[in-house]
C-alpha cells in the first residue's frame, strides 16, 4: 500500500511544458487521411447517382441535365455532410475524394455550405431555377 | 417547510442531469442519513428511434446510422450489422479485411477502457489520475485517427468488407503507440492497486457476488469481475478472433476494484492482440461485391463491446432496406446489478458504483416495459398503446 | 485620524479591498498549480475576477420553502467574519492592524464562522443535494476544528502568549516547523480541511452531490461566498506560514512563503484522492488529534526538563 503514487508523474509534469496544444497558434500536422470536405471531379461522372442513394445524411444530389452529354452538377450540404466517405468508395468511377485539410468548416452565414460542383455554364443554368412561365413563347391567339 | 419526522427518508435524486452523470438517466436513492436504503432508476432519456428510422434507409445507409448509438462503442455496432448483413446475403468479407475490422475494433476497446478509466478516476475524486489516462488517451485517437480518418465514428466497415488499409507505416506508428500505451498502463495497474487512499474508495465496495452475477444476468467485465466467464470473443468467436484467439480475463475480488483491475488487464490482452494482428495480417483484398438486394431472412449477431455482449437482430424482405433492426446492448443487462447493490452502501459510494459498470446511456435506450396484469398480452397495437399512454399521463399530473 | 486609519484598515488594507484582490488571486495561483502538475494549461490570470464578475451580474434566484432573510444574510455573514478576521493576522508581511490579548482564538472562530453560515446555508434549503452537502460541511467542521487549533497552539505554547502579533514576533527567525514537524503536519492537512481542498472536498464533491451545501446559491449569494473561501485561504496561509515557518516579516517574505505553502498543498491537493466523510472523520479524531497530542507532549516535557 503506497500513499501518492502519482508523485513521480506529477513531478515530472512540474517541469514539463503543458501538453494542450494551443490552438490556433500552434497547428498540428493533419493526417493524411482524415476526412474533411467533399471534392468531385465530375469527368468520369456517369450520372448513377449510387453516391446519393447511399448517403446516410442526403448531403448529395447530382443533378442531371443532359444525361448523354454528360452534363451534370453535383449539389453538396456541406453542413448536412457527416465525412463518413462511404461515397468514396460507392462511387465505380472514382469521382469522389475528401479534402484532408478541408476541416476548419465554420462560417457565417447557411449559404456557404451550398456547394455546387460542376462547370461554370452548368452551375449557373441550375441555379437560374425552371423558366418562369410567361417567358414561353407566347400562344398564338 | 420540510417537517422531520423519526424515520424520514431522503430521496437524493441522481439524474437526470446531474455531474456524476456523463449521460441523462434518472435514478433515485432513499437515503438515511449517509446510507442508502432503496434504490429504483428510469432509463429512455437518450431515446431517438434509431431502431425506427433504420426502416426507412438502405442497408449501407444503416451502418452509419447505427454507429452513431454510442459514440464510445461506435465502431463495434457497425461491426455487429455489417456482420448480420453479410449472414443474410451469404457474402463473407476477405480475410485481410476481416483482421483490420477486429484491429479497429481491439484499438477502440483500448480507447473506450482508457476513457473509463478517467472517468471513474474522477467519480472518485482522484482528478490527478483522470487527467493523465486521458492524455495518454490521446496517443491512441491520434492512432486511430491516422489509420480510419476521423478521431470518433471511424467508419471503417463497408458491407462487404472495409475502407482503409493498413500500410506499413501506419504499422510503425501503431507499434510505436502501443508500446508507450503498455508504459503507461504498467504505471495505471501499479496506482489503482497500491494506492492506499484510491482502494478505500474502491477496495470491498460494491461487492457483487458470482451468484448475483449469473442470476442478474451480467456481461462483460462487470461479470468478468466476479468470476463469471462470459466473453463472446472467446465463447464464440466472430471474424478473425478465430484466427486470433483471446484469453478470458477474469477476477475474483467482486468489487470496483477488481472491475478496475480487469479493464486493466484487458487492456494489456489488446496490446498483445493488436501486435499479433499487425504481424500476422493476411493478404489480400479489402472488399468482396455485395448484392444492393438482399434476399430475406433473418440474422443474429453476437460481438463484445468494450461494455459487455452487444447483440443485434437484423430482419430482411428482399429489398435493398431492412424490415427490423434489433438492437440489445450490454448496458442494459448491467444496470440492474446496480439497483441493486446500491442498497446498503453509503451515498458517497454510489457514483462509484454506477460507474463501475460503465454505463452507457446512449446505448440503452432502449426500454421496453411490459404491463401483464392488465392486458396478459405481450404486444399492442398502436390504438392501445395511446389509449395507455394517455392514461399514464393523466394518472400522474 | 483614527477613524479613518480604521477605515483604511477595515476598507482597504489588510482587510477589504486588497484582501478580495488577493484571494482571487491565490485561488487563481492554486489553480495554475494544479494545472501545471496535471500537465495542462490553467485558467488565465483574471479566470476568478471575470468569474465573480459574472456572477455578481446574474439574479439571485431564491428558492422556495427557504428563510429570505438567512438566505440573503448568510453569504454577508460569512464575508464579514472572513475580513474581520483578517484585521489580526499579519496579511501582506506588515504587522496586523489590530492586536489584543487573545485574539488568536478570535480569529480561529470568525474563520469557523464563515464555513458555519456556509453549513446552515445549506440547511435552510429544502434541496436534498444541500441538505446532505451541509451535514457533511458541519461534522467536517467539528472533526478538522479540535486538531487544527491545538496545532497552532504549539508555537503559542512555546511563544508563552495567546496573542497573534506576540507569537510572530517570537517566531520570527525561528523556523518552527523544523522543531515542532509532527504539528506541522497536522496544521497543514488541517488547513486544507478547512479549506475544503481535495482530498477533503467531500462536502463539496461535485460527483455526488452537485455542489454541496450551495447548491442552491447564484448570483450575488454565490459570489460572496467564494470570495469568502478565497480570503479563508489567504488568512489560513499566512497563519500557518507565520506560526511554522518563521513569520512573516516583510512582504517579500510574505509572498514566498506563502506560495511557497501554496505549492505545497497543491502538490497534496494533486496525488491524494477524495476520502469519504466517515473516512475523514476516522482518520483526524485517530490520527490528527493523536500526533498533536503526541507533539504536545513533547513539547511540555522539553520545556519541564528545561
Amino acid at each position: 500500500m503506497k500513499l501518492a503514487t502519482m508523485i513521480g508523474d506529477v513531478r515530472t509534469s512540474f517541469f514539463r511544458k503543458p501538453v494542450t496544444q494551443r490552438y490556433p497558434f500552434e497547428r498540428r500536422e493533419t493526417p493524411e487521411r482524415l476526412r474533411g470536405l467533399l471534392n468531385w471531379n465530375g469527368e468520369n461522372c456517369s450520372g448513377c447517382n449510387i453516391c446519393s442513394m447511399d448517403c446516410p445524411a442526403k448531403a448529395i444530389e447530382v443533378i442531371v441535365i443532359d444525361k448523354k452529354a454528360k452534363r451534370f452538377v453535383m449539389h453538396y450540404q456541406a453542413d448536412r455532410c457527416t465525412f463518413c466517405a462511404q461515397c468514396v468508395f460507392s462511387c465505380n468511377h472514382d469521382c469522389i475524394s475528401l479534402d484532408s485539410n478541408g476541416w476548419e468548416l465554420a462560417a457565417l452565414a447557411r449559404n456557404a455550405f451550398a456547394i455546387y460542383y460542376g462547370t461554370e455554364d452548368d452551375i449557373k443554368y441550375v441555379l437560374a431555377g425552371p423558366p418562369a412561365p410567361d417567358a414561353e413563347a407566347p400562344v398564338e391567339g | 417547510m420540510m417537517e422531520k419526522t423519526a424515520n424520514e427518508q431522503f430521496t437524493v435524486p441522481i439524474g437526470p442531469q446531474h455531474p456524476a452523470l456523463k449521460e441523462p438517466g434518472s435514478f433515485r436513492f432513499n437515503v438515511d442519513g449517509e446510507v442508502v436504503t432503496g434504490a429504483t432508476v428510469r432509463l429512455g432519456y437518450a431515446h431517438r428511434g434509431i431502431e425506427k428510422a433504420t426502416e426507412g434507409r438502405n442497408f449501407v445507409q444503416n451502418i452509419y446510422l447505427l454507429e452513431r448509438i454510442c459514440g464510445i462503442c461506435s465502431d463495434i455496432h457497425a461491426t455487429a450489422y455489417v456482420l448480420a448483413v453479410e449472414q443474410l446475403a451469404g457474402v463473407e468479407a476477405p480475410p485481410r479485411a476481416q483482421a483490420i475490422r477486429i484491429l479497429v475494433a481491439e484499438l477502440e476497446r483500448i480507447h473506450s477502457h482508457l476513457l473509463w478509466v478517467g472517468v471513474a478516476a474522477h467519480e472518485a475524486g482522484f482528478d490527478t489520475l483522470f487527467m493523465y489516462s486521458w492524455r495518454d488517451r490521446e496517443t491512441i485517437m491520434d492512432i486511430l485517427e491516422g489509420l480510419t480518418g476521423n478521431r470518433v465514428n471511424y467508419s471503417v466497415n463497408l458491407l462487404g468488407g472495409v475502407k482503409v488499409d493498413v500500410d506499413e507505416q501506419q504499422k510503425d506508428t501503431i507499434l510505436k503507440g502501443i508500446e508507450f500505451l503498455e508504459e503507461r498502463t504498467k504505471h495505471y495497474l501499479d496506482v489503482i492497486t497500491k494506492d492506499a487512499m484510491f482502494l478505500q474508495r474502491t477496495r470491498g465496495v460494491g461487492i457483487f457476488t458470482r451468484t448475483q452475477a449469473e442470476v442478474l444476468g451480467a456481461v462483460g467485465p462487470t461479470a468478468r469481475a466476479s468470476d463469471v466467464a462470459r466473453d463472446v470473443r472467446v465463447e464464440a468467436p466472430y471474424g478473425a478472433y478465430k484466427d486470433f484467439p483471446v484469453n478470458m480475463i477474469t477476477e475474483k475480488g467482486c468489487d470496483v476494484e477488481a472491475r478496475f483491475v480487469v479493464r486493466i488487464r484487458e487492456l494489456f490482452e489488446s496490446y498483445r492482440l493488436v501486435r499479433e494482428i499487425l504481424n500476422k495480417l493476411p493478404e489480400g483484398e479489402l472488399t468482396a461485391r455485395f448484392p444492393r438486394r438482399i434476399k430475406p431472412g433473418e440474422a443474429i449477431s453476437r460481438v463484445e463491446a468494450p461494455r459487455g455482449e452487444l447483440f443485434y437482430f437484423v430482419k430482411s424482405n428482399g429489398t435493398d432496406k431492412p424490415e427490423r433492426v434489433k438492437v440489445r446492448t450490454p448496458t442494459i443487462c448491467n444496470m440492474t446489478s446496480v439497483v441493486k447493490l446500491a442498497v446498503g452502501h453509503q451515498l458517497a459510494d454510489v457514483p462509484m458504483i454506477l460507474v463501475g459498470i460503465d454505463p452507457c446511456f446512449s446505448c440503452n435506450d432502449r426500454a421496453v416495459s411490459i404491463d401483464h396484469h392488465q392486458h396478459g398480452r405481450e404486444d399492442w397495437s398502436m390504438e392501445e398503446l395511446r389509449e395507455y399512454g394517455i392514461r399514464f399521463y393523466h394518472g400522474h399530473t | 485620524m483614527d477613524i479613518l486609519s480604521d477605515l483604511f484598515a477595515i476598507l482597504i488594507f489588510p482587510s477589504g479591498l486588497f484582501l478580495l484582490i488577493a484571494g482571487l488571486l491565490y485561488e487563481w495561483a492554486d489553480r495554475k498549480l494544479l494545472a501545471q502538475l496535471q500537465n495542462r494549461i490553467g485558467p488565465r490570470w483574471f479566470q476568478p475576477f471575470a468569474d465573480v464578475t459574472k456572477l455578481l451580474a446574474k439574479e439571485e434566484v431564491i428558492p422556495t420553502g427557504v428563510n429570505p432573510y438567512l438566505f440573503v444574510g448568510l453569504p454577508i455573514i460569512a464575508l464579514a467574519g472572513g475580513l474581520t478576521a483578517a484585521l489580526y493576522v499579519p496579511i501582506g508581511g506588515v504587522a496586523p492592524a489590530y492586536s489584543f490579548n487573545g485574539d488568536l482564538i478570535v480569529t480561529l472562530y470568525l474563520l469557523s464562522l464563515l464555513t458555519l453560515c456556509m453549513g446552515l446555508a445549506g440547511s435552510n434549503t429544502m434541496d436534498r443535494f444541500s441538505l446532505v452537502g451541509a451535514t457533511r460541511t458541519l461534522t467536517q467542521l467539528f472533526s478538522y476544528e479540535a486538531p487544527f487549533l491545538l496545532a497552532l497552539l504549539g508555537p503559542a505554547i512555546v511563544a508563552g502568549s495567546w496573542q497573534i502579533s506576540q507569537i510572530t514576533n517570537y517566531t520570527n527567525g525561528h523556523w518552527l516547523v523544523l522543531t515542532q514537524p509532527l504539528g506541522f503536519i497536522v496544521v497543514l492537512i488541517g488547513l486544507m480541511g478547512k479549506l475544503e481542498l481535495p482530498p477533503f472536498d467531500a462536502p463539496e464533491a461535485e460527483t455526488e452531490i452537485v455542489a454541496g451545501a450551495l447548491t442552491e446559491y447564484s448570483g450575488r449569494g454565490l459570489a460572496m461566498f467564494r470570495l469568502g473561501k478565497g480570503i479563508e485561504m489567504v488568512i489560513g496561509l499566512t497563519l500557518v506560514a507565520a506560526f511554522y515557518l518563521g513569520g512573516v516579516s516583510n512582504p517579500l517574505w510574505f509572498l514566498v512563503k506563502t506560495l511557497g505553502l501554496l505549492l505545497v498543498v497543491a502538490i497534496l491537493q494533486a496525488v491524494l484522492a477524495r476520502l469519504r466523510i466517515d473516512q475523514t472523520v476516522g482518520m483526524w479524531w485517530r490520527y490528527g488529534a493523536l500526533l498533536v497530542l503526541i507533539q504536545w507532549l513533547f513539547m511540555i516535557g522539553m520545556r519541564v526538563a528545561i
